[in-house]
């Protein structure tokens, strides 16, 4: 079966296996057909030599968490993610994955309306303590929202789908702190309702394209787009390549991840009023660290606002959030997340810095004490107690 | 796992609850369903390692958790007549783990603990299926590594180790894996376990350890081993030498040997590999250079530098034409995984490779190099080089596209001479990646009929009915290599 | 040296021809351990290995010697260019070294006997030459023969000739005595000392290196206690092997004087030691070697390592 994965792509991988550590669902299983070089394989030998679709072959594909940290793992720069998406494309398209219930799970995500109601009803089902606990969510989701109001119009603040109503109060943060950097901000609103990154990941690639297109009509162009959602932020400079048109590599070429943007105007920042008396522990989204590269620029953002920062010593394995992969999955996804909590225990932090919502709510939903970056940053600037 | 919550996962996974195969159900009921895979897809995957060889499909892949499962296995392998072949990352080279006559695949990936660190007699007793270099890491804050560091080091699993006697860079100075294992716990292929060697300084009997580690997975399983930790050094210098010859480099290595220096590491690459190595990692390589030479030192401070003095003047004397040391510890880190992922790093080039390793006296390296590139010439390949100059231990890297005709019988053909080469300029046939299925058949060019035959007469103490990976590293025409169950499975489409 | 195929060599198949393919032999080196794994049963005919250099190569650290070579003289040869190799020198022959198998009471500087050997070659049973191993440092080309071959007492085929890796002599060495100092705490606060000893009141210690680290080490010393320059402590005549945390906590019976090694595990003190009984499933592997390698049990009779 023709997966419509590129063939030089597939060649690329020279079955070294040197991404094997790398992986988080190899880590936790020990298993071949859990590695990006099984899949690979897999992928090949169902395109090239007509393999049947078996459920196990189904099983190697869905089970990946897509965090890509075998890309920057791989001598060989084999596209692994844009691989993985055309495979999850291809058999979403032909029925066999991603079933009926995925997609309508994916519905409201695209409608603000929707998830909004959605989301205060799960709040309230979350209060009642009917909310199954596979569904692993953060112990408080918002009831209520306060509304961000624009400051100007110098940059755009991304805000999203899940995001915008799990933790408006980053945003929030993320408004304030541009701000007081001399920036005038706009949050994109219903301008901007999804940026298509869950959908891409379950291989609901029309669906992706007409978000995308939907986002690149709503902003006004040439405005820089700052994005506190690691995940987001991948996807919208992955636009480019999913729509492959010049307006779209513009478009692209405008997003910048929170930190990324402030580690560049660090001039502009505030001095903290007192530094956080803090021992911070940066976790990277794997979508930060491995797809975006922009990692580095956390610890810059972050390093005058708190007293410590402190690496994990697991080189960015994923923490198997994996945007609804830990709803999908959640198993694998609690396995992952074992050997993140261990790693994290054993730098001893006081907080967690994620800047990305889907890691923060899997790890809060085991007692990690998360933030997010900005929200640390804010806090340094005005002082604020209680953190 | 709570019972009462399966999860998709689970709940396909036991799906299907008898496999129709006696064999299959008697491992699950001695493992448990989901540790033992008997599907297509899974056995495909197990019929190759990161080698171009291919077994054909392998029998049930089991993954135990405790020396009893390896047992387990093991004896119900001998009672259903079935071979065994070990496995850790599936790294090898030399089609060492591959499967041939559908054995069940051990693999050992799940016993991944360290078990504990020893302080006072200096080892970490550890599952084989613990990562090279995550034990390394975690030493760290003890003050000590692992001192092999293959190049897969950040995959392949101490057990893997142990098999392939692994080597690596820092091996000049160090020694390989074999004087790394004090000790280990074997289950033996009539499924007994023993233990070989021991913590004592000088243990009593026949050197059973030395003669398991790089017995490339025929003598048994490895299950528990005790590793020597060795002091993290304060000092270290890392220098980078350009030459516009390979051979001013490869003289270079000689040199400094003769002068009496055992630097821990020394490196060259050509002027190929080298953009290719750069292209990926940013590093600094100067890629210009017709060869590039990384020389560590490493120890207290006051003597690194007089050793790093030393090597620098010597490759100014052989016409070094830049002489580099590594400013901090970030950018030496990144030359050596530069250095680590070089073959790897090819793929950018054409889509496959493959990597010779021969070993030549230090002092023919360089006229052994100038035939490589003169063999590549003749068959109309590319050939690159990168290798462990310090130990003379060659890894020729034919780059190439199966997909053209022909390619892959000039590949083998020019494979066959490197290694003729490097025998008559008095070198061996493997200084790392062993002799697996890949050299058997070059064994009888180095070895007489005598010499396998002892070597034989080893293999059968352990495994008298050449149960455990049969099929390799002795040539065929002695027994363990011939026997009739080894036919292979066409490996292609599942079912 | 060449690569291993084909022995021409006429001192090597002149001993084949006398080790021969029948009757028991025993295979004579400096019997400086003659006792060592039983005393030969019988009358065995007793022959001694062939004696010379073959070739020493200092820019490769190796050098080819026969087997019946003594390590004195092996020793001296290499000295002149400044190496050495990690053979004990105590007045027997490099194959009774190696068919012994002891280590240096300095091994933690000059390396462990079992790993100096790179190329074995024997004359087996059936009275051939077999050679096992390479002339190259590295080399996992086949079954690791030479490391059976070392500490098997000639069990398994008399040791003819050997290409041993070589080191060079470090350009400082330096012994140093104190009294009243944890030896374990002088053991870990040194890089690689060559050899700590004690007796249980006084430390030795010997550091190997370039002279300006040998004087840093020395300073290390310095922090611990009042070291000054000594001779190496004579050593008593029994051998004892132990794990390096039993060695660091032994106390002889009878307070016997000892030596112990720390970070290696001997203790050198005036009585024999009690031998163990060896793991019953290694009873069986070592059983088959000796069947496999001497179906007829020709060579050495009477002998087993590890046996009492």
């Amino acid at each position: 079966m023709d997966l419509n994965i590129d063939e030089d792509d597939l060649n690329a991988c020279v079955q070294c296996g040197l991404c094997l550590p790398h992986c988080p669902t190899f880590r936790v299983t020990g298993d071949e057909t859990m590695s990006p070089r099984g899949r690979i394989k897999l992928m090949r030998e169902v395109q090239d030599n007509d393999a049947p679709l078996t459920s196990e072959v189904l099983d190697a594909f869905s089970t990946c968490v897509q965090c890509r940290g075998c890309e920057p793992a791989c001598p060989s720069g084999v596209p692994y993610g844009h691989m993985m998406e055309s495979a999850r494309e291809t058999l979403a398209d032909a029925g066999q994955m991603t079933p009926t219930w995925q997609r309508l799970a994916m519905k409201p995500l695209a409608n603000p309306t929707l998830l909004n109601a959605g989301t205060r009803a799960l709040s309230v089902a979350q209060k009642l303590k009917v909310v199954p606990e596979r569904l692993g969510l953060s112990n408080e989701i918002p009831l209520t929202q306060s509304k961000l109001e624009a400051t100007g119009s110098d940059v755009y603040l991304f805000t999203g789908c899940v995001m915008d109503t799990m933790q408006r109060s980053v945003h929030a943060a993320g408004l304030a702190v541009l701000t007081a950097a001399g920036f005038g901000v706009m949050p994109t609103g219903n301008a901007a309702p999804c940026c298509g990154a869950l959908q891409s990941h379950a291989g609901l690639a029309s669906e992706t394209r007409t978000l995308a297109e939907k986002m690149m009509e709503g902003l006004e162009p040439n405005i820089p787009i700052i994005v506190d959602s690691a995940g987001c932020g991948a996807a919208m400079k992955d636009y480019g390549h999913l729509l492959g048109t010049a307006e779209a590599e513009l478009f692209s070429e405008r997003v910048f991840d929170m930190a990324e943007f402030l580690a560049m105007h660090m001039d502009r920042l505030p001095e903290p009023a007192a530094p956080l008396d803090l021992r911070v522990a940066v976790q990277d989204p794997c979508h930060l660290r491995h797809v975006q590269r922009v990692h580095e620029a956390t610890r810059t953002m972050l390093a005058p606002y708190v007293r410590e920062l402190v690496e994990l010593d697991d080189e960015g394995l994923c923490c198997g959030a994996g945007g609804a992969y830990s709803i999908f999955e959640p198993e694998l996804a609690g396995q992952i997340r074992d050997r993140k909590v261990a790693s994290i225990n054993r730098a001893t932090p006081d907080v967690v810095a994620s800047a990305n919502p889907g890691c923060s709510m899997h790890l809060g939903a085991v007692g990690v004490p998360t933030k997010h970056p900005i929200e640390l940053v804010h806090h340094a600037i005005t002082g604020a107690r209680g953190l | 796992m709570a019972g009462s919550k399966l999860s998709n996962l689970t709940k396909r996974r036991q799906r299907a609850e008898s496999s129709g195969e006696p064999f299959v159900d008697a491992l699950r009921a001695a493992l448990s369903h989901n540790r033992v895979k008997w599907d297509g897809a899974s056995r495909s995957l197990h019929s190759h390692d990161a080698s171009v060889f291919d077994g054909g499909n392998s029998g049930p892949v089991v993954y135990p958790e405790t020396t009893a499962e390896v047992q387990a296995v093991v004896r119900l392998a001998n009672q259903h007549g079935r071979n065994v072949v070990p496995r850790g990352a599936g790294t090898g080279l030399a089609g060492g783990a591959i499967p041939l006559g559908v054995p069940v695949v051990v693999a050992v990936t799940k016993m991944n603990a360290i078990l504990e660190v020893d302080e006072v007699n200096r080892v970490a007793w550890v599952e084989p299926g613990v990562i090279n270099l995550d034990l390394t890491k975690q030493l760290k804050p003890l003050g000590y590594h692992f001192a092999p560091d293959p190049s897969s080091q950040q995959v392949c699993t101490i057990g893997g180790n142990v098999a392939n006697n692994s080597g690596g860079p820092h091996c000049l100075a160090y020694g390989v894996t074999n004087a790394h294992v004090v000790a280990m716990e074997v289950v033996l292929p009539s499924g007994d376990t023993a233990m070989l060697g021991g913590l004592e300084a000088e243990p009593q009997g026949f050197d059973l350890r030395g003669a398991f580690v790089g017995s490339e997975g025929t003598l048994g399983i490895v299950t528990k081993v005790a590793v020597r930790l060795t002091k993290n050094r304060p000092a270290v210098r890392t220098l980078l030498m350009a030459f516009d010859d390979v051979r001013d480099a490869a003289n270079t290595v000689s040199d400094v040997i003769a002068a009496g220096i055992v630097p821990a590491a020394m490196e060259v690459m050509d002027k190929q590999i080298t953009a290719a190595v750069e292209n990926y990692v940013g590093a600094g390589y100067p890629v210009d250079a017709a060869a590039v030479l990384l020389a560590e030192v490493d120890g207290l401070d006051s003597g690194v530098d007089i050793d790093a003095d030393r090597i620098a003047k010597i490759g100014r004397s052989n016409k070094a034409t830049d002489v580099r040391l590594a400013e901090s510890e970030a950018q030496r880190q990144l030359l050596w995984k530069g250095r680590k992922t070089a073959f790897g790093a090819v793929a950018q080039i054409a889509p496959d490779y493959y990597l010779h390793d021969t070993v030549v006296p230090r002092s023919a390296l360089a006229d052994v190099l100038e035939q490589i590139y003169e063999i590549a010439d003749r068959y109309d390949l590319l050939i690159m080089n990168v290798f462990h100059a310090g130990d003379g231990n060659l890894h020729p890297l034919i780059v190439f596209d199966g997909r053209q005709e022909g390619v892959l019988e000039r590949v083998h053909a020019a494979g066959g001479e490197i290694i003729t080469a490097s025998l008559d300029a008095g070198g061996v046939l493997s200084g790392e990646h062993g002799i697996g299925v890949e050299k058997q058949k070059f064994m009888s060019r180095m070895f007489t009929n005598d010499d396998l035959d002892h070597q034989n007469r080893l293999r059968q103490a352990f495994d008298p009915h050449c149960r455990t990976n049969p099929g390799k590293v002795i040539p065929s025409g002695h027994s363990c290599a011939d026997i009739q169950s080894l036919r292979s499975v066409p490996n292609t489409v599942w079912g | 040296m060449s690569a291993t195929l084909a022995v021409t060599d006429p001192t090597l198949l002149a001993f084949a021809e006398e080790v021969g393919e029948t009757d028991a032999v025993a295979i004579e080196g400096g019997r400086t351990r003659w006792d060592l794994g039983g005393i030969p049963d019988g009358e065995p005919r007793l022959i001694r290995a062939p004696e010379g250099i073959v070739e020493y190569r200092p820019e490769e650290m190796t050098v080819q010697v026969r087997a019946g070579t003594s390590v004195g003289e092996l020793h001296a040869t290499l000295a002149a260019k400044g190496q050495r190799t990690a053979l004990p020198e105590r007045g027997g022959t490099v194959g009774g070294a190696l068919a012994v198998g002891e280590n240096d009471f300095r091994a933690l500087g000059r390396g462990r006997t079992r790993e100096s050997l790179l190329q074995v070659r024997y004359v087996s049973a059936e009275g051939k030459v077999v050679s096992s191993g390479g002339p190259t440092v590295k080399n996992v080309s086949g079954f690791d023969l030479p490391r059976l071959m070392v500490g098997s007492l000639g069990t398994l085929g008399c040791l003819a000739e050997v290409i041993l890796r070589t080191n060079p002599i470090p350009a400082e060495s330096r012994w140093l005595h104190a009294e009243g100092v944890d030896a374990q705490v002088v053991f870990d606060a040194l890089l690689n000392p060559s050899a700590v000893l004690t007796n249980g009141t006084e430390v030795w210690v010997e550091l190997e290196g370039h002279g300006p680290d040998v004087e840093q080490q020395t300073k290390v010393l310095a922090s611990l206690g009042s070291f000054s320059d000594a001779e190496a402590p004579e050593l008593p005549a029994h051998r004892w092997s132990m794990k390096p945390s039993d060695a660091a906590t032994f106390t002889p019976v009878d307070g016997e004087r000892f030596i112990a090694t720390i970070g290696l595990g001997l203790i050198f003190t005036d009585s024999p030691q009690p031998r163990s009984e060896l793991d019953p499933a290694v009873v069986v592997i070592s059983e088959r070697l000796k069947a496999n390698f001497d179906p007829t049990g020709r060579l050495n009779p009477g002998r087993m390592p590890g046996r009492n």
